[in-house]
């Protein structure tokens, strides 16, 4: 599992939280809040990411990423650590 | 200041919408059976309960926010859109409009499910679980998708819900809170857990009819044997009769009684029953003498519909047309007050009463009740009443729009 993989399972969980964007290409360069994902929205999409990952961290610690790339990389890091 | 109501929308197992409503009402079709609602299996060994399911609801919100929304939040978004559509309330100030959702602990059946999914992995519970189980999230969805600015807040009379809501929607406007009020009896989604817990209790029809599903749900007959669930949601548009469109009225909301019988659990008590609808008569200007149909509480309890016909023979009812709409409908429990007075308009603006199903041997022959087949007749003034667990008992004087008027 590389970062690009969790990126790319981060875009499903957009999709499927929020089907509106089912069919609209999304890319690591997005940010979830751009694309119009509501704040309850990104922390369904963030933690069944996690779930799928088996990771178990506070929500807090994934605060910061700019954009899908950055925070598939920071869900890396936790995984890896 | 008189009340009127304006708007209706209604969801039960005959339908979605006032057109399935009527026509199931007099056609009267046996629309019971097992329940097989994800959640709502029998423990093993045990026979399955009966009850009446609803259709899906036409989907008002976006599937975004509709996969966010509970059953009882989604199906109380298709009620209120007929009765806001019915109602005309696209032309009224939204800060002039409230709402008030009967019913508590409406969605146990999702949140029971949610516990079963998540009790292994709490650590992955949807933040949205911290609001969707609650019942002010249909206050929420609505004030969300239409515009009501006024006030909007949840109240619990159990299955006397949606007659206070009414009660306190009109108390609302009456108060020059709002000019139009929303009443809404909510879908009260039953788990498997609470449908064990009612037939233990005895109030739930118990496995007698389990082969006659159609047979099981009988009030004020002889062979009745517990309430039978029934999914339903309701929601009456009330508005000040001065500021209400002239000919566009269901009727008003002419007197309410509500009441107290100081018991905790299920047991009936018709002294209470008694002082409510004679509150709501006084209120009314009325004896009741004057009342033509009644609309009881009627749910097929052994010890409800004994107490209720006490309350008939005490107020001197004998006169008045009675049917019982829950042998139709089932039992909505939150729901039960409102659909039931949306019931009695509907009854009121056809000028036909409803049958009574499996009414074959009435318990008390002196009242003219209405069994197997609809009557004709013409509905000036109406009571209904609704009951709840913890000795709540509601009742309503409803006058048709053109029976003169009353001051107050």
């Amino acid at each position: 599992m590389d970062s690009k993989q969790i990126a790319d399972m981060v875009i499903a969980e957009i999709r499927e939280t929020v089907p509106e964007l089912a069919d609209q290409p999304i890319s690591p360069e997005d940010s979830m809040a751009e694309l119009g994902v509501d704040s309850i929205e990104r922390s369904e999409v963030i933690l069944s990411t996690m779930e799928k990952l088996g990771l178990k961290i506070p929500m807090v610690q994934l605060h910061g990423p700019k954009n899908i790339g950055e925070l598939a990389e920071l869900l890396f890091n936790k995984s890896a650590g | 200041m008189t009340v009127a109501v304006t708007g209706i929308g209604v969801a039960c197992g005959l339908g979605h919408g006032k057109t399935a409503f009527r026509k199931g009402l007099y056609e009267a079709p046996d629309i019971f059976s097992c329940l097989t609602r994800e959640g709502r299996g029998p423990a093993e060994g045990e026979p399955p309960f009966i009850g009446v399911e609803m259709p899906e609801p036409s989907e008002v919100l976006a599937p975004r926010l509709a996969r966010t929304a509970s059953f009882s939040g989604r199906v109380a978004l298709s009620v209120l859109q007929e009765a806001w559509q019915d109602g005309g309330l696209d032309d009224i100030d939204p800060e002039r409009i409230g709402l008030v959702v009967g019913g508590s602990n409406l969605m146990s059946r999702e949140q029971a499910l949610a516990a079963r999914d998540y009790s292994a992995r709490l650590a992955y519970v949807p933040p949205r679980h911290a609001h969707m189980f609650l019942d002010t999230d249909i206050c929420g969805l609505c004030a969300s998708t239409f515009k009501i600015r006024g006030f909007a807040y949840s109240l619990g009379a159990a299955s006397a819900s949606g007659a206070v809501a009414l009660i306190q929607a009109r108390e609302a406007i009456r108060s020059g809170r709002v000019d139009v009020c929303i009443a809404l009896g909510a879908l009260q989604d039953l788990s498997a857990y609470d449908l064990h817990a009612m037939r233990s209790l005895g109030a739930m029809g118990s496995m007698r009819f389990s082969e006659q599903p159609g047979q099981a749900c009988r009030p004020m007959d002889a062979a009745r044997d517990g309430f039978i669930y029934g999914e339903a949601c309701a929601a009456l548009v009330l508005c000040r009769q001065d500021l209400a469109a002239a000919g566009k009225t269901y009727g008003r909301i002419a007197g309410v009684g509500l009441a107290v019988d100081g018991a905790r659990g299920p047991e009936p008590n018709s002294a209470g029953q008694v002082r409510a609808a004679m509150t709501a008569l006084v209120e009314a200007g009325l004896s009741a003498s004057d009342i033509d149909y009644v609309n009881g509480h009627a749910t097929g309890t052994p010890a409800g519909d004994d107490a209720e016909c006490e309350t008939y023979r005490t107020l001197g009812l004998e006169e008045a047309r009675i049917n019982a709409t829950k042998s139709i409908l089932g039992h909505g429990l939150s729901a039960a007050g409102a659909i039931e007075t949306a019931a009695v308009f509907i009854q009121m603006k056809e000028g036909l009463l409803h049958p009574t199903r499996n009414l074959e041997k009435p318990l008390d022959s002196r009242f003219n009740w209405v069994r197997s087949e609809p009557a004709v007749h013409d509905i000036r003034r109406a009571l209904k009443l609704s009951f709840g667990f913890g000795g709540m008992d509601a009742a309503l004087v409803l006058e048709a729009p053109d029976s003169g008027g009353h001051t107050s």
